[in-house]
């Protein structure tokens, strides 16, 4: 197995001045390329802070995190930002797609920024959204689509340029529960069967029993990190 | 596909985008309007000179323009004239000796520049008989009768059959005068020259003058504006003991005139132009605001500062050119309309008019040839008009965009 990220005792306080808030806080976070894990805990636990920290669209106010063996909060602002496109599949909560493109754009914007050649994309773009089910919308607006619908070009999306993992916030937070547990049916054959490594958070518990891996924060801190060795037993085995 | 995001962006509040683009069209519309209406008052003005004052060309003794004193006079003028006539690209050469005076009546006397002419060239060259506005044309039989302009006779309080007295040296240094009685009162689109210049016939001046088959100058018209320069110098080396110079040598101030207006017509494109600047400044930053999460989204997802840039001046200038078109194509139908139906201003006053020496019927004409400039001016304020917006959407941090 190989890493893929690996944070070390990394923090992030707001406001440091007046009233500190420790939104994550010294938090060791260790990830294997093909886990299929997800982030719990309460509102305001850190949870995005983490992912945003992750995924380079925020600095960490201490600690290391190596993507793929490259430190990037040593990266400046317009590095990361070909940092994540390079490296980084995001899925957000909601507003993931640009509304004047098509679905089919939307995918293919970002694989235009990679300077993926027109063939490949082509070929890319029609296999992804046989992943997603989606190919009979290839060429309609966001505005047509299903937030379910969306979600899953969004993850389509994501996977466009192969990258290191994906990141997801809150994926299903605004999904019905046939919705969700489709996107999570589509997210999970995409990890079995590409061995993609997605790290998503989540409050849904549907959701987490669908992770092989659950970490649990509160206050900014990691206060477990369970295992689950198989679907079949749900066996948990607590590592600290 | 940054093309089409920024083309399917502007449709996206169509309501506001066909605002601004219509006030592009309106802004270009009262531009070329403007410009039309200068280039039309230019031309006419240019015509006025050239057709009702000076002529293309003019011939003098080379002392005579330093003082007009009598003395230097063309002579053998029916020689030249002649001569100058049967050239091919000469419409018509109209002599006149002048001579500066005093016109006198019983209750004042005021200073002129008297004009002996040959009516029927005169006629043609200044298009006297087409100013008359009250009595009629010198009539050949009879001696000493004078035009004077609208507003000498005014002042002086003179009309058609009115008796005065004309005032001035000959070629010999001799004080002259004659009585002459007012034939006609003429008006012309330049109301100074009207105040100065009366016209009497060349005989009954010539007489009083002392000279004989001779004038002091010659009028030349041609059938081509643009043969000017080549018949200037045709006639310089034909004749290089005289003065000759072109209406721009002669009428410094009209060439002046066309120029400066010229630049003003830039200037106020510039003002117009920016004016809607923050028309769409105003707009592209309520598209930037309204977008937000979005734009953040395209930096989070690894959309780089140039593409941003670009899609946010893309945006400006189709927000921008998309009202190009319509404003040309507006101004351009009014152009046409009026320049064949002339535009009356005599509303503004003919008065204020005339005394710059403009006729109040202006037919307007398209300025074709500042479009490029125009076009030019309108790029320059989209780019310079996307600058603030993009600013600010480069300025967003994805993160808080995104928390929104
Ligand atoms: N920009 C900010 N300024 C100040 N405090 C912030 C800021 N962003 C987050 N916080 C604080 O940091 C803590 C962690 O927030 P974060 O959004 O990471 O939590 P979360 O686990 O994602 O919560 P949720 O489940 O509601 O999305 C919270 O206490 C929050 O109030
Ligand atoms: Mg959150």
């Amino acid at each position: 197995m190989n890493t893929v990220i690996d944070a070390h005792n990394i923090s992030k306080v707001y406001n440091p001045e007046t009233i500190p808030v420790y939104a994550v806080n010294n938090v060791h976070l260790h990830l294997e390329r093909g886990e299929f894990t997800a982030l719990v805990g309460p509102s305001g636990s850190g949870k995005t802070t983490l992912l945003n920290m992750i995924g380079g669209l925020d600095k960490p106010d201490g600690g290391n995190i190596f993507i793929n063996g490259n430190d990037i909060t040593k990266l400046s602002a317009n590095e990361l930002i070909d940092f994540r496109l390079k490296n980084i599949g995001f899925v957000f909560q909601s507003f993931n797609l640009i509304p004047v493109l098509t679905a089919k754009e939307n995918v293919e914007f970002i694989m235009q920024l990679q300077k993926i050649k027109q063939s490949e994309r082509d070929e890319r773009i029609k296999q992804l959204f046989q992943q997603i089910g989606l190919e009979d919308k290839l060429n309609e607006r966001p505005s047509k689509l299903s937030g379910g619908q969306q979600q899953r070009v969004a993850v389509a999306r994501a996977l466009a340029s192969k990258p290191q993992f994906v990141l997801a916030d809150e994926p299903t937070a605004n999904l019905d529960t046939k919705s969700a547990s489709n996107l999570l049916d589509i997210m999970a054959k995409l990890n079995k069967e590409e061995n993609i490594t997605f790290l998503f958070s989540t409050h849904d518990q549907r959701v987490i029993d669908r992770a092989r891996r659950v970490i649990t924060l509160v206050d900014g801190r990691i206060v477990k990190d369970t295992a689950v060795v198989s679907t079949e037993h749900k066996e948990a085995a607590t590592i600290r | 596909m940054i093309f089409i995001m920024a083309w399917r962006n502007i449709w996206r509040n169509k309501m506001r985008s066909i605002v601004i683009i219509l006030s592009i069209a309106i802004g270009l519309f009262a531009g070329i309007a403007v410009l039309a209406l200068y280039k039309g008052m230019m031309k006419s003005r240019v015509r006025t000179v050239i057709d009702a004052e000076v002529g293309h060309l003019q011939i003098h003794d080379t002392s005579f323009k330093k003082d007009y004193e009598p003395q230097f006079v063309i002579s053998n003028g029916a020689d030249l004239l002649k001569n100058i006539s049967s050239m091919p690209e000469v419409k018509l050469a109209a002599p006149r000796s002048i001579t500066n005076g005093m016109l006198a009546t019983a209750t004042g006397s005021s200073g002129v520049q008297i004009n002996g002419v040959i009516p029927a060239l005169e006629y043609e060259a200044s298009q006297l008989k087409k100013k008359i506005i009250e009595g009629n044309e010198f009539y050949p039989a009879k001696k000493n009768e004078v035009i004077v302009g609208k507003k000498l006779a005014g002042k002086m309080k003179l009309k058609v059959g009115s008796k005065l007295v004309l005032t001035f040296t000959d070629t010999s240094g001799n004080i002259v005068s004659g009585a002459f009685r007012v034939a006609a009162v003429y008006q012309s689109d330049n109301a100074p020259l009207d105040e100065r210049n009366v016209y009497v016939t060349m005989n009954d001046m010539n007489a009083l003058l002392g000279i004989s088959n001779a004038f002091h100058e010659l009028v030349v018209l041609l059938k081509n504006d643009e043969d000017v320069k080549t018949v200037q110098q045709t006639l310089r080396k034909k004749f290089p003991a005289y003065q000759i110079e072109t209406w721009r040598e002669i009428s410094p101030e009209t060439d002046l005139l066309v120029k400066t207006v010229d630049q003003y017509s830039y200037i106020i494109m510039v003002i117009i132009m920016l004016a809607l600047a923050f028309g769409i400044i105003n707009t592209m930053l309520m598209a930037i605001l309204e977008r937000t999460r979005e734009i953040g989204m395209m930096m989070a997802l690894g959309t780089n500062k140039i593409r941003i840039f670009s899609l946010v001046l893309m945006e400006t200038i189709f927000l921008t050119l998309a009202g190009t078109p319509v404003g040309i194509l507006i101004g351009w139908l009014a152009a046409n309309y009026y320049n064949r139906r002339g535009l009356n201003l005599s509303g503004m006053g003919r008065e204020m008019m005339s005394s710059f020496g403009f006729n109040p019927l202006i037919y307007p004409e398209f300025p074709a040839d500042k479009l490029m400039g125009v076009l030019l001016i309108v790029v320059i304020t989209a780019i310079v008009s996307c600058l603030f917006p993009a600013m600010k959407a480069l300025k967003l941090q994805p993160v808080e965009a995104l928390r929104l």
